[in-house]
């Protein structure tokens, strides 16, 4: 089991009138190298998932093992650690540094990985590569369409091989030609083995992925496998 | 992720932000360079007046004793022997009498006047208060006679360049002997050596036994330009036949009050006061360089003070400044802090990344404003120079360091704090950040 999460808990303002449970009481398991969309209406507490999953937060309650690591038990140096070497991030809003170039935005996760300087740029040269984005390399975000920033977004995301690619929204800001062309990029990565998680409020872009995972007002409320005739 | 790597991306992010760092440099080079102006401003004032009174002399006591009924100069005469009986404390006296009547002197073929007044009152501008303002080569140069013991270089602050000065006999049988400042000196012999010569002074002649170094004071080029005569000369030379003024020369700064205490005494004794609290049969006064070097000293000390204060708040601005800006600067970053978390970077790359950018600007603003405050004190020197002759300002480097220093570690202070703040969010709450 990669991911375990056990009746895990985000509220916000607990205890006062404005109390908000983001993630109400979520249990969830997922195998390695599967494709799971998490879907849900804007609210549902989908994102904060995700950012729980992702390290990037901490829940109230709950226990979750990554791999079999209990992350609540985790100190903030590990949590940079699995951030940086066993998850990838694609946000809907790209999150690419501004001052620095596709090139550079992309060796940032290896530089903090400590991969030599003779080695990262040639990893980076290769995630691009992936991407369809080594023509561009030393292109600045504001040079580019968001398409090719998502693809940037995305390059950075696979740059250190991570096992798990978490997707936010990744075809949320592009239109639907770029979006597909982005789904087409995160199916080549399941193919290759790494497991992705997909979160969208949309039931088409869920449609790509072989298991759905839906949530409203931060429960599961449904959660089963589906055919997806990808060709 | 190491210390290079992170110098790199500091380096880089200060290029790609050239206005922002700009003006975060701004703030300190403004309260660098100001310090250094000032404090160098200040300094060479100081030193030039402090300069003044050391040539002038230290432990130099001025007496003045005028007796109303005094026709023999005896006052002189008791002065001179109550002197004596200080040798404990005094290294010697010596009566300052200027000859204010026209004279000349000659040597050779070379004839020169001395006092001649005329020649600065031709030259002199009126001010507006009545008064006249000497200016000009001929006050430089203008010769001078003076009446002295065998004492007046030692008393005077000279120091003999060549020969001797008088000998006691030769002041008591009034022997036509004369010693010659610097700048007579040279106006009469040029480079020769003039001990031994004779020159002829209002026609009679007479021997040079010694002459003396340049004091050189800048602001007082005629205390070179003197001719001394023995004092014995006075009756002749001098229509004014009682001498006034005295001037002694103690052996260092406590003997001078000891001394001065004592000629006080002495002189009260000879000049009682009466029951109205002034003198019937004369006035006297004592008074030492060592008071106005004092006064001179305190009021350094306080335009001191005032200075430090006015380029310490100066400091404190460019502080302010260099806080505000990096405060915005990263808070303005926040959320490219938490896309650096996202992709994992530890805090304490973030906060080194920070903390080298934040020195880096602060050091660059440092020298630069270092670099503008040098030129700067430059250009205030020869401004001043132009207004106070020969006044010199050099920035002190001590200074420059501690003002570099005090900024450096302002920015950096105030560059890493915010810094560690964002560093500490959760990712997520840090990319929620605009």
């Amino acid at each position: 089991m990669l991911i375990d999460i056990r009746d895990l808990y985000k509220i916000y303002n607990e205890g006062k009138e404005s109390e908000v449970r983001a993630l109400d009481g979520v249990t969830l398991q997922i195998n390695k190298g599967e494709f799971v969309a998490i879907v849900g209406q804007s609210g549902s507490g989908k994102s904060t998932m995700m950012n729980v999953l992702g390290c990037l937060d901490i829940p109230t309650y709950g226990e979750y093992y990554l791999d079999g690591n209990d992350i609540g038990s985790l100190t903030d140096k590990q949590l940079a650690r699995i951030r940086n070497r066993e998850i990838g991030f694609i946000f809907q809003g790209y999150n690419l540094i501004q001052e620095l170039d596709a090139l550079e935005n992309v060796t940032l996760p290896l530089i903090y990985r400590g991969v030599s300087v003779f080695d990262r740029e040639d990893m980076a040269m290769e995630a691009l590569a992936k991407v369809g984005m080594d023509d561009r390399a030393h292109h600045r975000p504001s040079e580019m369409s968001g398409g090719q920033q998502q693809r940037v977004a995305i390059a950075r995301a696979i740059a250190t091989s991570p096992p798990i690619i978490m997707a936010d929204e990744p075809t949320g800001a592009l239109d639907s030609k770029t979006g597909r062309h982005v789904l087409e990029i995160l199916r080549g990565l399941y193919r290759s083995g790494t497991t992705i998680l997909l979160i969208t409020h949309d039931d088409g872009i869920a449609a790509t992925a072989k298991r759905v995972v839906r949530l409203s007002d931060g429960k599961i409320i449904s959660d089963k496998p589906q055919e997806v005739d990808w060709e | 992720m190491n210390l290079w790597q992170a110098f790199k991306m500091a380096f880089k992010s200060i290029a790609m932000k050239k206005t922002r760092s700009f003006l975060t440099m701004l703030g300190i080079i403004i309260g660098v360079a100001s310090v250094v102006i000032m404090v160098s401003v200040m300094q060479g004032q100081a030193k030039k007046s402090m300069e003044y009174f050391e040539k002038m002399g230290d432990n130099k006591i001025e007496v003045q004793a005028y007796a109303y009924y005094d026709m023999n100069n005896e006052t002189g005469q008791k002065l001179f022997d109550y002197c004596l009986s200080l040798s404990d404390l005094i290294l010697g006296i010596t009566p300052n009498v200027e000859i204010n009547e026209k004279g000349t002197i000659q040597y050779g073929s070379k004839t020169l006047p001395v006092n001649d007044w005329d020649a600065i009152w031709a030259n002199a501008t009126p001010t507006g208060g009545g008064g006249m303002m000497i200016s000009g080569d001929p006050y430089e140069t203008m010769l001078r006679f003076v009446l002295g013991s065998e004492s007046y270089g030692v008393c005077n602050n000279y120091t003999l360049a060549g020969g001797r000065e008088f000998t006691y006999l030769e002041v008591e049988k009034t022997i036509p002997v004369c010693v010659l400042g610097s700048g007579a000196k040279e106006q009469l012999f040029g480079f020769t050596d003039p001990v031994n010569e004779i020159v002829t002074i209002n026609g009679d002649p007479f021997q040079v036994v010694g002459w003396f170094e340049s004091m050189d004071v800048e602001y007082n080029k005629s205390l070179d330009n003197i001719i001394v005569i023995p004092y014995t000369f006075n009756r002749s030379m001098n229509k004014n036949s009682s001498i006034q003024r005295y001037v002694i020369k103690a052996k260092d700064a406590q003997s001078t009050i000891e001394a001065s205490t004592k000629l006080e005494a002495f002189l009260l004794g000879m000049f009682p006061l009466n029951a109205d609290g002034w003198c019937e049969t004369g006035s006297f006064r004592v008074g030492s360089d060592n008071s106005y070097a004092e006064n001179a000293e305190k009021q350094n000390l306080m335009q001191s003070l005032v200075m430090g204060a006015i380029a310490g708040i100066s400091l404190l601005v460019g502080g302010i400044g260099i806080m505000n800006i990096m405060l915005v600067t990263v808070t303005e970053r926040t959320r490219e802090i938490g896309i650096r978390k996202a992709i994992g970077a530890e805090r304490s790359s973030i906060i080194t990344q920070f903390l080298i950018e934040s020195a880096v600007i602060c050091s660059l603003g440092g020298l630069l404003g270092i670099g503008i405050g040098y030129v700067g004190t430059m250009i205030a020197g020869k401004l001043m120079a132009d207004v106070f002759e020969g006044m010199i300002l050099m920035p002190d480097p001590a200074i420059a360091i501690g003002a570099f220093l005090f900024s450096v570690v302002l920015g950096v202070i105030f560059g890493m704090y915010p810094a560690i703040k964002a560093s500490g969010l959760q990712p997520v709450v840090a990319l929620r950040a605009d």
